[in-house]
C-alpha cells in the first residue's frame, strides 16, 4: 500500500497494575481505509485506540500521526488536532443540553461579552446533528431525556464536529438500532471517500468483514495476525481471536420447542406511555422468548416492567399467577434481570466481583436468613465464578476492573447463583466477544433444557431467531408479530415487521 | 488485611487498658515545709487556663497580662485551652492540662464551675477562679476542698453596683430617655443579669417608678429571672426605658435592632452591660451619650478621645494578678486560706473612667509590659501571705489606690 | 509465575493504600508517645482523656457509617445528640433513674432519625434534604427545651448521679458493645451488604430487589442508636448541659468518618471501622497540638493539612485502578 500513513503506532506496552493490556503493540492505518481490529474482550483493541486518541498514556512505545511524533494531552487535545473517538459506553454528561455536550469545553468560542451565545450554540450544534443525519434529535434538549442511541448519535456529532482526519469507532455499532447504525456506516463510507482514516472496533464479524478494507486481530494484548480483505475468512479470524478453533454449535442448533403448557409470566393489556400499548404476552416454563424491535419499540421498558421496576399505568401481569409489585417480589418468585445498561443497571461497577453476586443471593447462603458467614458467602461466590469461567484475580477484584465480557458474566451470576427461574434478558450479549457470546448462548439453552423461562430482548436478529422458540416483534409499544422457531425464519422476516 | 486492621487496634487498645490501669497510682501533693521567701523560680510550673472568649478585647488583655508579663517574669507556663462552649469542652479542656502535667488552673470559663472544681479536687490539682466569683451555695459546698484556691473578681454585688453606678451617672445629670443592650441576660448569664438590674433600680429611685413593679435589688433580680430573663422597654415613673436588645446574634436582624434603638430620637444615653462599644458605638446619634462596661484598649481610648464612649467601667488586665501569686504559692506549697482554713473569696471592682485623659491613663498602665499594676514585686508581697493580707491588697483595686500600693 | 508477583505487589500496594488510615492512627501514635516523653506527659492520664475525648464521637460516629455508606449525609447529627441529652437528662431529673436516662436519650435520637428518614421517604427526598430541616428544627427545640425548664440557661443532671458511671471502663464497655454491634450488623449480616450496594449503585441495587427507602430508615435507626449513646455519654462526662451542649460533635462526626477513610460517596468500599480509626486519630492530633502548644489557628491549620494527606492517601488507591474496558 503505497498511501500515506495517518496512524503509526510501534512497540507499545500498556499496564493495569497486574493485567497486561498491551504487550508490545504495532500497528499502522492508511488514508483512505477502513482499519478494523478485532478480538476478544481484553484483548488491547480500546487501549490500543484509546491512547492514540488521547485518553490515557502508554508505559512504552511510539506514536506518529501523519508521519509526525504523536502525544496528545488529552481527548480534546486529540480531536482538536484530527483524531476523534467515539467510545463503547456512554461519554456524555446527562445533567447539561446536547449542544453543550457538543461543544463541551468550547463554550469560550460562543461568547459574547460574559455571557454564552446560547441561540448560536444550539444552531451550530443541531448543523453538527443534522450533518450525521440524527437532526431528530434537538439541541437544547437535556441529554439525560435521551435514550442511549440518542446519546451516542449526540457524541457521534461531536466528534465529527470537528472534521477529524482518524475516527475511532469502538463497539458502538452493536448498542444501536438500524438507523443508529446506517448512520455511523455512512459516516465510514464519507470518510473514507474523503481519504481519511476509520479504525473500526467491533465484536461483529460479519459486519466488520463487510465494512474494512484491512483487519488486525489482537488477542491478550498482542498483535495476532493483519488480514488484507483478499484474505478474509470468517472461520481463520475466529481462530485468530480466540487462538483456537470454535468448537460446538454457536446458537441452539435444534427447533423442536421443549417448551412446557405451564404459563410463568402473564402480561395482560400493558400500558405505559408511548412505551408499551395494550401489550400482552405468555411465558411458558422452558420457553426462550425473544423480544425484538428497533430501539425505540419499547421492548427494553417492558423488560423493567416485567420485572416490577417500573409500574404500568394499566394492564396486570402475573409471576406463577402472583401480581408483582416491586423487584423483591419479583426475586421471590424466582425472576431475575438483566438490564442492558450494564455498567449502570446490572452492576455496581465499584464494588467487587463477590459484593455483585453475593447481594442478589443473599437469602440463598445467608444463616437462617440473616446472618452471613465469610466461608458461606465465599462458597457461593466461587462457585458462580466458577461456573461462568469469569476471567479474575480473585473474587475481590472489582468489577471496574473487568473487561466487557466478564462483566457481563458477573450481570448473569447474580441471578444463575440463586436460580432463578424466569430470566429477563435485555441486550445480554451488547458488547460482548464472540467467546463470552457462545458461552452465554450454552447457559441459555442449558437453563431453557432444565425448564427455566428466558425472555430474551436483543436488537441483534440472529441472536433472536438462533436462540427463541418464539419471537415477538414489537413496533410502537405493541407486538407486531409473533413468528415461531423455524429453519427457514430470516432475519428479513423480522425486519418487515419491525419498521 | 481486615486481620491486621483488627490487631492494630486491638494492640492500641491493650496498650491504652494497660496504661490505665497504672493510672491508679497518684503523685503526691506538693511540700508543706517549704519556707515563704518568695516564689520558687527553680522548677517550672504548668499552669492550665480555660477560658470560654478568645477574642474579645478582654479575653487578649488577660491573656498578654499572663503571657508577656507573668511568664516572663516567673518560671511558670500557661497552657491556654481552644474557647470552651460547654460543660463537656471545659472538663476536656482540664483533662488536657492534667494529662500535660499542670499543676493547677486558673477558670474563665463558667459553664459548669461546680465540676470545674470537682474534677480539679479530684485529680490533685490546684483550682482558681479569676475575673468571677461563686455563688454562696457553691462557695459553701467547695471552700474546705483543700485544692480549690478560691476567687477573685466582681461579686455580684459589685456587678450590680456598675451597672447601679453607671445609670445613676447619667440620672443625676438628668437625662431620663435610656436605650439599653442586655448583652448575655437571656442566656442566664448571671453577670449581665445583675448589671442590669442595677440599672434598673437606679431608674426606679431617680423616677420613681417601677419596672415589672419592682425596684430594689432583692425584687428586681427575682422580676428578671421570673419573665424568663427577657426584658422589654417600659416607663419608670419619671424616667423611660425606650429601647431594649439583648444576645448576640451578630446578624443583620440583631444589628438592625440596635440600629432602631439609637435612632429613636427620644433616646439620650445608651446604656450596656458589656460590649456596649460593639453594640452601640456604630449606630450612637452626637447628641446621645453612651456608656459600657467593658475593658480598657486602644479602642475604647480612641472612642472616649472621640466622645463617642463617655463612661468606662473597666476590668484592668492586671486584676488577674492576685490569683496568679495565690495559684503558685499553693502549688509551691503555701496555700492562702482563710482563718477557717477555706479558700477565699475576694471581691474586685472596676477602674471607672469618665474622661478621655482618666481612660487613657489606665489604658497607658494597663498595657504595659514593663510596669503593669501589679508587678512582680507588689505580687511577690502576696506569696505565702495570710488571707487578710490577701484581701487587704486585693480590695484596694481602684487606679490610685494601686498607685499607692506600688510605692 | 511472573504475572503472580506482580499480583502479590498489587495486592500489597492496595493494602497499603486501604491501610492509609490505620497507619495514620499508628503514626499519630507514636509521634504522640514520643512527645509525651519529651514533654513529661502523664501518658497514663492521656490515655483515659483520649478515651473520654474520643467516646463520644466514635460512637455517633460509628452508626453514621452506615448513613454514609449509603451516600447520604445527616447534617443534623450534633443537634440531635443536644436533643437526645437535654431530654434524657430532663427524664431523669423526673425519675430519678440512670436507666431511664439511657433510654430516653436512645429514644428520642432513634426517633429523631426516623423522623427524618420516614419524611424523606414520604415526600421522596433525599434524606440529607430532610436533616437540613431537622437541624433548625432540632436548634430550636434546644432553646424551647431549655428556656421550658425555668432553671436558668442549663439543663443539669446532679453530678452524684453520674459520677459511678463517669469512668473510662464503663465507657470502653458501651464503646466495644455497640462497635461489635454496629460490626456484626455491617459485615455480618444481610442489612450490612445491602446497605454497601445501594450506596454503591442505588439504580442497580433497585433492580436487583433492594428497597432503598427501608435501607434508609433502618441506617438512620442504627445511627440514632449511635446518638443517643453518645448523649448519654455526653451527660455523665457533664451532667450540665446548655444550648452549646454537642455544638462540634456534628463536625467531628464528619471528619473522623473521613479521616478514618471512608470514602465520601458511600458504597462498597465503606468501612465500620473508619470512624473509630478516623475519631481516635483526631483526638491524638489534637492532644499532639496542645503538647506541641501550638496557637489554635496554627494547630487547625496543620490538623487540615494533615487531614487532606491522609485522605488523598486512602483514596487515590481507587483512582488509578480503572481498566477503560
Amino acid at each position: 500500500m503505497n498511501k500515506t500513513k495517518t496512524v503509526e503506532i510501534k512497540h507499545m506496552s500498556k499496564r493495569f497494575g497486574p493485567t497486561v493490556a498491551l504487550n508490545d503493540v504495532s500497528f499502522e492505518a492508511y488514508r483512505g481505509e477502513i482499519l478494523g481490529l478485532i478480538g476478544e474482550n481484553g484483548s488491547g483493541k480500546s487501549t490500543s485506540t484509546s491512547i492514540f486518541a488521547g485518553m490515557q498514556a502508554a508505559d512504552e512505545g511510539e506514536m506518529f500521526f501523519l508521519g509526525e511524533a504523536w502525544a496528545p494531552k488529552s481527548m480534546t487535545d486529540a480531536l482538536k488536532q484530527g483524531v476523534g473517538m467515539i467510545v463503547q459506553e456512554s461519554g456524555t454528561v446527562a445533567g447539561i443540553t446536547v449542544a453543550e455536550n457538543i461543544f463541551l469545553g468550547e463554550t469560550k468560542e460562543f461568547m459574547r461579552g460574559p455571557f454564552v451565545d446560547r441561540k448560536r450554540m444550539f444552531a451550530e450544534a443541531q448543523k453538527a446533528l443534522d450533518q450525521i443525519g440524527a437532526g431528530h434529535i434537538r439541541a437544547e434538549m437535556v441529554t439525560a431525556a435521551l435514550d442511549f442511541q440518542d446519546r451516542k448519535l449526540s457524541e457521534i456529532a461531536k466528534v465529527m464536529a470537528q472534521n477529524p482526519t482518524v475516527l475511532v469507532v469502538d463497539e458502538t455499532t452493536t448498542a444501536l438500532s438500524q438507523m443508529g447504525r446506517d448512520i455511523i456506516y455512512g459516516i465510514m463510507n464519507r470518510m473514507k471517500e474523503e481519504d481519511k482514516t476509520v479504525i473500526f472496533i467491533s465484536h461483529d464479524l460479519d459486519e466488520i468483514m463487510e465494512k474494512c478494507d484491512r483487519l488486525t486481530v489482537l488477542r491478550d494484548g498482542q498483535i495476532i495476525r493483519t488480514f488484507t480483505k483478499e484474505e478474509f475468512d470468517a472461520d481463520q479470524i475466529r481462530t485468530s481471536m480466540i487462538g483456537r478453533e470454535l468448537s460446538g454449535s454457536f446458537y441452539r442448533n435444534d427447533f423442536d420447542s421443549v417448551a412446557g403448557e405451564e404459563v410463568v409470566l402473564e402480561a395482560d393489556d400493558l400500558c405505559l406511555g408511548n412505551q408499551l400499548d395494550h401489550l400482552s404476552l405468555k411465558l411458558h416454563a422452558g420457553e426462550i422468548l425473544g423480544i425484538g424491535g428497533l430501539s425505540h419499540c419499547g421492548m427494553h421498558t417492558l423488560g423493567k416492567v416485567l420485572f416490577a421496576a417500573e409500574m404500568p399505568e394499566a394492564g396486570t401481569f402475573t409471576v406463577h399467577g402472583k401480581t408483582i409489585r416491586n423487584e423483591a417480589e419479583a426475586m421471590r418468585e424466582s425472576m431475575g434481570y438483566v438490564a442492558k445498561d450494564r455498567d449502570v443497571e446490572s452492576l455496581c461497577v465499584d464494588a467487587s466481583i463477590k459484593d455483585n453476586i453475593s447481594v442478589a443471593g443473599l437469602d440463598k447462603f445467608a444463616v437462617k436468613n440473616f446472618l452471613i458467614l465469610p466461608s458461606k458467602e465465599k462458597k457461593y461466590v466461587d462457585a458462580q465464578v466458577e461456573a461462568l469461567r469469569i476471567k479474575c484475580r480473585d473474587a475481590d477484584q472489582y468489577v471496574s476492573a473487568l473487561s466487557g465480557g466478564n462483566k457481563q458474566k458477573v450481570a448473569f451470576s447474580k441471578w444463575t447463583g440463586r436460580d432463578s427461574e424466569i430470566l429477563i434478558l435485555d441486550c445480554p450479549t451488547r458488547g460482548v466477544d464472540i467467546g463470552v457470546k457462545q458461552a452465554m448462548y450454552q447457559l441459555m439453552d442449558q437453563m431453557r433444557k432444565e425448564g427455566k423461562s428466558i425472555l430474551l430482548i436483543s436488537e441483534e436478529m440472529a441472536e433472536l431467531i438462533g436462540m427463541s422458540d418464539r419471537l415477538l416483534v414489537m413496533k410502537d409499544g405493541k407486538v407486531q408479530k409473533e413468528l415461531l422457531r423455524s429453519p427457514a425464519l430470516s432475519e428479513a422476516d423480522v425486519i418487515t415487521y419491525m419498521i | 488485611m481486615k486481620t491486621l486492621k483488627r490487631l492494630t487496634a486491638l494492640l492500641l487498645v491493650v496498650v491504652m487498658v494497660f496504661s490505665l490501669a497504672a493510672c491508679g497510682s497518684k503523685e503526691s501533693g506538693g511540700n508543706d515545709s517549704a519556707q515563704t521567701s518568695g516564689p520558687d523560680d527553680s522548677q517550672n510550673v504548668k499552669i492550665g487556663v480555660l477560658v470560654s472568649d478568645v477574642t474579645s478585647a478582654e479575653a487578649l488583655a488577660f491573656r498578654a497580662y499572663y503571657e508577656e508579663y507573668i511568664q516572663e517574669q516567673y518560671n511558670v507556663t500557661f497552657m491556654y485551652s481552644d474557647e470552651l462552649a460547654d460543660a463537656a469542652a471545659e472538663a476536656s479542656a482540664i483533662d488536657n492540662f492534667i494529662a500535660n502535667n499542670c499543676k493547677a488552673i486558673i477558670s474563665f470559663a463558667s459553664a459548669d464551675r461546680p465540676a470545674q472544681i470537682e474534677q480539679c479536687e479530684q485529680n490533685g490539682v490546684y483550682y482558681a477562679v479569676a475575673t468571677g466569683t461563686l455563688t454562696e451555695e457553691q462557695y459553701e459546698q467547695y471552700k474546705g476542698y483543700e485544692h480549690y484556691v478560691g476567687a477573685i473578681g466582681p461579686d455580684l454585688y459589685t456587678e450590680y453596683m456598675a451597672g447601679y453606678n453607671m445609670a445613676k451617672y447619667y440620672l443625676d445629670q438628668g437625662y431620663t430617655k435610656f436605650g439599653m443592650f442586655g448583652g448575655a441576660t437571656p442566656y442566664y448569664t448571671e453577670m449581665h443579669i445583675y448589671r442590669a438590674a442595677g440599672m434598673l433600680v437606679a431608674m426606679c429611685e431617680a423616677g420613681n417608678g417601677t419596672y415589672m413593679g419592682a425596684n430594689d435589688m432583692g425584687s428586681m433580680i427575682g422580676a428578671i429571672y421570673g419573665a424568663g430573663c427577657q426584658l422589654e422597654p417600659a416607663v419608670i415613673g419619671d424616667v423611660e426605658l425606650v429601647g431594649y436588645v439583648a444576645g448576640y446574634d451578630f446578624d443583620d436582624a440583631w444589628f438592625g435592632k440596635l440600629a432602631a434603638v439609637a435612632n429613636d430620637p427620644s433616646v439620650e444615653v445608651l446604656l450596656a452591660v458589656g460590649s456596649g462599644q460593639t453594640a452601640f458605638a456604630g449606630f450612637k446619634q452626637a447628641n446621645q451619650k453612651l456608656g459600657d462596661i467593658d475593658c480598657y484598649t486602644a479602642d475604647s481610648v480612641a472612642l472616649m478621645e472621640s466622645g463617642t464612649l463617655d463612661y468606662l467601667a473597666g476590668k484592668f488586665s492586671a486584676s488577674i494578678g492576685p490569683v496568679f501569686i495565690a495559684v503558685l504559692s499553693a502549688v509551691q506549697g503555701h496555700p492562702i486560706r482563710t482563718e477557717e482554713g477555706n479558700a477565699f473569696a475576694i471581691s474586685q471592682g472596676y477602674w471607672v473612667a469618665t474622661s478621655a485623659e482618666q481612660a487613657k491613663e489606665y489604658f497607658e498602665v494597663d498595657s504595659s509590659k514593663t510596669e503593669p499594676a501589679y508587678t512582680r514585686a507588689m505580687l511577690d508581697t502576696l506569696y505565702g501571705a495570710s488571707y487578710s493580707d490577701l484581701e487587704a491588697f486585693v480590695q484596694k483595686y481602684s487606679f490610685e489606690e494601686i498607685k499607692e500600693l506600688a510605692k | 509465575m511472573g504475572n503472580d508477583t506482580l499480583i502479590r505487589k498489587e495486592n500489597r500496594k492496595a493494602a497499603l493504600f486501604r491501610l492509609a488510615p490505620v497507619m495514620g492512627l499508628v503514626f499519630l501514635f507514636a509521634v504522640f508517645l514520643i512527645l509525651a516523653i519529651i514533654k513529661d506527659i502523664n501518658i497514663p492520664y492521656s490515655f483515659k482523656n483520649i478515651i473520654n475525648q474520643s467516646v463520644v464521637v466514635v460512637v455517633a460516629a460509628t452508626g453514621a457509617v452506615f448513613i454514609y455508606t449509603l451516600g447520604s449525609f445527616d447534617i443534623s447529627l450534633g443537634a440531635s445528640l443536644c436533643v437526645s441529652a437535654l431530654i434524657g437528662a430532663m427524664a431523669y431529673n423526673v425519675t430519678g433513674s440512670v436507666l431511664v436516662m439511657l433510654l430516653v436519650c436512645v429514644g428520642v435520637a432513634v426517633g429523631i432519625s426516623l423522623v427524618s428518614s420516614v419524611l424523606a421517604s414520604v415526600f421522596n427526598l433525599p434524606v440529607f434534604v430532610t436533616t437540613i430541616a431537622m437541624l433548625s428544627l432540632l436548634s430550636a427545640l434546644v432553646l424551647v427545651l431549655i428556656g421550658a425548664n425555668g432553671t436558668g440557661d442549663v439543663i443539669q443532671v446532679p453530678a452524684a448521679a453520674v459520677r459511678g458511671i463517669n469512668n473510662v471502663w464503663f465507657k470502653l464497655i458501651v464503646m466495644v458493645l455497640y462497635l461489635a454491634f454496629c460490626i456484626f450488623l455491617f459485615d455480618f449480616m444481610k442489612l450490612g451488604r445491602k446497605e454497601k450496594f445501594q450506596g454503591g449503585n442505588p439504580v442497580c441495587a433497585k433492580l436487583t430487589g433492594l428497597n432503598g427507602k427501608k435501607l434508609a430508615i433502618a441506617a438512620f435507626a442504627i445511627a440514632g442508636i449511635g446518638v443517643g449513646l453518645g448523649a448519654f455519654l455526653t451527660i455523665t462526662y457533664a451532667p450540665t448541659l446548655s444550648r452549646n451542649t454537642a455544638s462540634s460533635v456534628g463536625m467531628d462526626i464528619i471528619i473522623s468518618i473521613v479521616f478514618g477513610g471512608m470514602p465520601v460517596s458511600g458504597g462498597a468500599r465503606s468501612k465500620i471501622y473508619s470512624a473509630a480509626i478516623g475519631a481516635v486519630s483526631m483526638t491524638l492530633l489534637n492532644q499532639i497540638m496542645l503538647t506541641l502548644s501550638l496557637d489554635s489557628g496554627v494547630g487547625q491549620m496543620v490538623k487540615a493539612m494533615i487531614f487532606i494527606l491522609v485522605v488523598y492517601i486512602s483514596m487515590s488507591n481507587h483512582k488509578g485502578n480503572i481498566l477503560p474496558r
